[in-house]
């Protein structure tokens, strides 16, 4: 346990120090507050749009952490050859590559509270409640789907063999993970057989980043979410983090350097 | 003597980069080999020659293809042996935002030194490597010569039974060259074992108690330091004279 720890502070100590790291925090900042000129453009319901673009923005700078972080990470290892350094040390490969990911989400979990705490303090100024236990559900949940896609990014990153290649699977799999559902429902009730079949393959191995997305639900009439759909998104977190870190090391076990 | 590392009929083939072609080529082939504790052990060979993959064989990063290899008894698969071995690749990289002491702090995290002993051992180690006071500086703003100290210091850091060092001098100034080999002379007093990788033949002669000469992936050669001297008058001569002999391999 305290090698995973040792290698998660590491990484996250390491990304968070990076100048990328920190100009991509400074912009996230900057989005944040950017939805404070977008309230200012609805003459009604100004807080419900400072929320609805601060999810928007924390979604996807914690995506861009999770590339930026992870490709770093990559580089050095592949191209600096620094994995090696760490692989003849007495350190089981399952600890590093579970470290690894603990950093991941971790540097992803600072970006996100300081964007959070940024939308937080807008909303406040403009007169709504910023610890809506609504708005904050959405939030941590928001950032479980980004930890489901950097637990499948680690995976990625054991089968691609170039930092491009890998950069190119992660794109494909966040903008899938989003229009997945939308696509079942296209095809569910228009599409041929074959086309059906397709999709429904990417449907169930692609993880459906959509369920995460609580921003919809949050203006709902019925009081808070539903606590079955809650406890349903967390489940299939938790079964899709755990087959693709299980995956993950699988595959980093039996990798030679 | 006792033998710290053992090596029987290893080979390494690599498979094909892509997997429709047939392109394999041979690391090493059938090599033979044994190192005894307390000495140090110099590996020659011509670039392409299988130094690397050998080096890479023995501390587990590549699995052999056949033979069999044993490093202190045991695999570099245990834990335990790998907790009593170093290794400092050529041209180490280390993270360039993070400090000199962290750099060392993570890697004793991961040796399992306790945090209350940490402080005196990377004190100790730093002052070795003549870099104590470079212990709150960032690794980017080192000179080339001070990260490969860095990268000497991570690999001697849990006072290994046996030391790997993968070119060591790459990269260094004459007076680095020196500093480097002082470093290595005092762990060799201590009764380490090394196995030492280099091009520099000047500093392999100063160092090295067995020389071996790995060409076209067969270790073509094993004599003690002391034998070729006396035979070749220097290490030069021996090298020219045993690879132009392999050859004909």
């Amino acid at each position: 346990m305290s090698r995973i720890f040792a290698v998660s502070k590491y990484i996250f100590r390491q990304s968070f120090r990076n100048r990328i790291m920190n100009v991509l925090i400074i912009f996230a900042v900057f989005a944040a507050l950017f939805s404070l000129a977008v309230s200012e453009l609805a003459q009604e319901a100004e807080v419900k749009m400072v929320v609805d673009f601060s999810l928007f923005a924390i979604e996807l700078f914690a995506f861009l952490t999770v590339v930026l972080s992870m490709t770093i990470q990559i580089f050095e290892e592949t191209e600096l050859k620094t994995l090696m350094l760490v692989m003849v040390k007495p350190i089981k490969r399952s600890e590093y590559m579970l470290g690894k990911y603990a950093g991941v989400i971790l540097t992803v979990l600072m970006n996100a509270a300081i964007m959070t705490a940024v939308m937080m303090i807008i909303i406040r100024l403009k007169g709504g409640d910023p610890w809506d236990i609504k708005i904050l559900a959405a939030v941590s949940f928001s950032y479980l789907g980004i930890c489901v896609l950097a637990a499948v990014a680690l995976l990625l990153s054991t089968v691609s063999t170039t930092v491009p290649s890998w950069v190119i699977y992660i794109t494909l799999v966040y903008a899938l993970g989003h229009l997945t559902v939308h696509l079942k429902n296209l095809v569910d009730s228009s599409a041929g057989e074959a086309v059906r079949v397709v999709v429904d393959f990417i449907y169930y191995i692609v993880p459906n980043l959509e369920l995460f997305n609580l921003n919809d639900k949050i203006n709902a009439a019925a009081g808070l979410f539903a606590p079955g759909y809650l406890l349903l998104v967390l489940g299939y977190a938790a079964l899709y983090i755990t087959v693709s870190l299980t995956a993950a090391c699988f595959i980093f076990d039996e990798k030679e350097f | 003597m006792e033998t710290v590392i053992e090596v029987k009929k290893a080979t390494k083939i690599y498979r094909p980069l892509d997997f429709w072609k047939n392109d394999r080529t041979t690391g090493i082939e059938n090599v033979d080999l044994a190192v005894y504790r307390g000495e140090v052990f110099g590996l020659l060979g011509l670039n392409g020659a299988g130094k690397t993959t050998l080096m890479k064989v023995l501390l587990g990063l590549l699995k052999p293809t056949s033979g069999e290899v044993a490093i202190l008894g045991g695999t570099t698969n245990d834990i335990a042996v790998r907790s009593r071995i170093g290794y400092l690749p050529e041209l180490p990289y280390f993270p360039k935002y993070l400090k000199v002491k962290e750099v060392l702090e993570y890697f004793a995290d991961i040796f399992g030194i306790p945090r209350g002993a940490q402080r005196k051992k990377i004190g100790d180690i730093l002052e070795t490597v003549k870099l104590s006071d470079k212990a709150d500086s960032r690794v980017g703003g080192l000179s080339k010569g001070m990260q490969g100290r860095l990268g000497l210091a991570q690999a001697i850091l849990n006072e290994p039974d046996l030391l790997f060092l993968d070119e060591p001098m790459s990269g260094l100034d004459p007076l680095g060259y020196k500093e480097t080999r002082d470093i290595i002379i005092d762990i060799h007093k201590q009764g380490k074992t090394i196995f030492f990788n280099s091009h520099i033949l000047g500093e392999v002669e100063k160092v090295c108690d067995r020389v071996s000469v790995m060409h076209r992936s067969h270790l073509i050669d094993i004599q003690p330091l002391s034998a070729i001297m006396e035979k070749y008058g220097s290490l030069e001569k021996y090298f020219v004279g045993t690879v132009t002999e392999g050859a004909k391999i």
